[in-house]
């Protein structure tokens, strides 16, 4: 394992920003940290990078407990979520700032710091302010800064929250391309599901300073451990009385259910359908044109949940009393989760 | 709509009007009326008064009490403000608070602290005696009391320039390796470098007219520890106008230079 944090605690205050935190990563990876606004994301990146102090537990990076090490010695590479470009310094300067302090020979400077701007195809502005740049020029400045030192760890906290949408995407891409081309071990913060799912190789869930869940991004969205964790990914709709809903296992104390848009079949009344007797009847209350597909908002059973359709099904319309069936759910007690299929999808493959 | 604009027109040319007249009545007149007085009697009394040996001897103090005063407060001012700025620490609001003291409390008060501190009925004397240092009366008592005065001026322009700041960028800079110097010198310093100089230039028109405090630890002595402010006022009261004026003069005219620089300063730090 490259970094590892063994039973980290943080607190500002009486408010535990970190409780016990346990995670490791190899070598190489991209790693996602994703979790809510203030669920305590950026003070772990600041305390792997040495610039906040746990309150207790060890950080291991390769090997070496590097609690007492300080941050200027850990040869650990920040992109910052405002960026913190020096801004009395040119592109140039602030990308060659790392090599300067290390007192490294003028040629090789020179030939790094071109190197890093082609490379973040950031040519000819080298002898820019900060402030004359774009927001993804600044972005690939921080990049660029971050990596001139040859740093073995690269720490990015929110990278793409400053930038619009569509330069974000492109951004995205670029940056998870440059980290695999470069193999530098690398953990990037986000509140964004979709960038930590499209960029990460493994993603780690925090939530109130906790960790929920760490896996590749197709095994935390699948198999969520926690309540926590099954609630935050998609768009779900969270239902108290699930068993309202037909032909699902009625299992004791559970508090909750979960359903995702992906789970829910909507059928107009004239519609074949395979599970009719297991429909139950819902009105649409609005509806969202969403690009690739159509969102629903459907009143059914006394409550409201988010369902999808494609744009090559039927037309749908507000007030249109539709059937609304559910393939699988998720139902929580307490902290637990468990997946619950709809038994006549079981059922159906037994007749089979 | 016409009538209303009229209106605030005349608002405005009313408002501008009792400023400007306020500004004639209250600076310009008076300034006016010294640099006449000085003159009134021509220029070789003019230059008589200003080459007077005292007069000299009470220029060359009140630039070296400037000097130091804004030597030792940019050393302090820069201390204080990267502390109260960068650190989390108990007591913060209460040195930020003290800080100010200086401008709260009358610099008669403050020179009569210095008496107690200092003086004959100090417990200190004896110790200075000893080690042959007198404030009280003395160069030393005058320089101590124009720091004194001066010294919120540099840290409280600091002071906001460095909040709004923040710490990103010096953290960013230790992260790839950089000392502290390394970060003060590259990163902050280009930050706060016209807030420091107008700092600079406020605490030396500060210290150059500073008279309560220097009053009272001077003992006005002529030629020792005689300031420009004191050296002006001992003329004034020996009914010697003209070389009273004269030397105000001199002193006006270190002000305006002062003032000059003051807003060449400002022009240039908003380019
Ligand atoms: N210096 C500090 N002093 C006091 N509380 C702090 C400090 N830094 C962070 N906190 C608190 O710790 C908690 C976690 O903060 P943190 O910045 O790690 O959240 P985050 O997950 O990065 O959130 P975001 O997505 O909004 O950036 C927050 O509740 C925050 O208010
Ligand atoms: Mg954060």
């Amino acid at each position: 394992m490259y970094v590892e944090l063994k039973n980290i605690n943080k607190t500002y205050g009486d408010y535990k920003a970190s409780d016990n935190i346990n995670f490791s990563i190899e070598k190489g990876k991209l790693i996602g940290l994703l979790g809510p606004s203030g669920s305590g994301k950026t003070t772990i990146l600041r305390m792997i990078a040495g610039l906040e102090t746990p309150d207790s537990g060890d950080i291991i990076i390769d090997g070496e407990i590097v609690n007492n090490i300080p941050a200027s010695k850990r040869g650990i590479g920040f992109v910052f979520q405002n960026y913190a470009l020096f801004r009395y310094m040119t592109v140039y300067d602030n990308i060659a700032f790392g090599l300067k302090v290390q007192k490294a020979d003028k040629k090789y400077i020179d030939d790094k710091v071109n190197e890093l701007m082609k490379l973040t195809a950031l040519e000819g502005l080298g002898k820019r302010y900060p402030s004359q740049l774009s927001g993804g020029q600044r972005q690939r400045v921080a990049f660029a800064r971050a990596l001139a030192p040859n740093p073995h760890l690269l720490l990015l906290d929110e990278p793409f929250a400053a930038i619009d949408a569509k330069v974000r995407q492109e951004l995205r891409s670029w940056l998870k391309e440059m980290i695999e081309k470069l193999g530098i071990t690398s953990i990037f913060v986000t509140h964004d599901q979709d960038e930590a799912i499209e960029v990460a190789d493994e993603i780690i869930i925090t939530n109130k300073g906790r960790i929920e869940q760490k896996g590749s991004p197709v095994n935390v969205y699948q198999n969520p451990e926690t309540s926590f964790v099954a609630s935050f990914f998609g768009q779900p709709s969270t239902i108290d009385d699930y068993m309202s809903f037909h032909s699902f296992e009625d299992v004791s104390g559970i508090e909750k259910a979960i359903i995702r848009p992906e789970f829910v079949k909507v059928s107009k009344k004239d519609e074949v359908q395979r599970f009719k007797s297991s429909a139950s009847e819902g009105v649409i209350e609005s509806i969202a044109f969403r690009g690739a597909n159509i969102e629903l908002k459907i009143k059914v059973n006394d409550t409201h949940i988010i369902a999808k359709r494609g744009l090559d099904e039927k037309e749908v319309h507000v007030g249109e009393k539709v059937d609304i069936f559910i393939y699988r759910l998720f139902v929580t007690k307490g902290n637990e989760v468990r997946l619950l299929e709809n038994k006549s999808l079981v059922d159906d493959s037994l007749v089979i | 709509m016409d009538g209303k604009r009229k209106e605030s027109s005349l608002v405005k040319w009313l408002l501008i009007d009792i400023s400007a007249l306020f500004l004639g009545v209250m600076l310009l007149l008076p300034l006016g009326i010294v640099i006449w007085q000085s003159f009134k009697q021509g220029i070789a009394v003019y230059m008589k008064a200003v080459t007077d040996k005292y007069t000299v001897s009470a220029v060359l103090l009140t630039i070296e009490a400037t000097v130091t005063a804004v030597i030792v407060n940019t050393v302090f001012g820069l201390f204080a403000a990267w502390c109260i700025t960068k650190f989390k620490f108990k007591g913060k609001k209460l040195i930020s608070t003290l800080i100010d003291i200086p401008v709260t409390v009358s610099p008669v008060i403050a020179g009569l602290m210095f008496m107690l501190l200092y003086g004959k009925q100090s417990a200190l004397y004896p110790y200075l005696q000893k080690m042959h240092i007198s404030v009280v009366f003395a160069v030393p008592g005058i320089i101590i009391a124009t720091v004194f005065v001066t010294f919120p001026f540099i840290s409280r322009e600091l002071i906001p320039v460095l909040e709004t700041h923040g710490t990103d960028e010096e953290e960013a800079a230790a992260l790839m390796g950089a000392g502290g110097f390394t970060i003060f010198r590259k990163v902050t310093f280009p930050h706060i470098k016209w807030a420091l100089l107008y700092g600079i230039v406020l605490c030396t028109a500060r210290a150059m007219g500073e008279f309560g405090a220097v009053s009272i630890l001077s003992g006005h002595l002529r030629g020792k520890t005689n300031t420009l402010p004191l050296h002006i006022e001992i003329l004034f009261n020996e009914f010697q106008y003209v070389p009273a004026f004269a030397v105000s003069s001199i002193l006006v005219a270190m002000a305006v230079m002062i003032l000059v620089l003051r807003s060449v300063i400002e022009a240039v730090a908003r380019r």
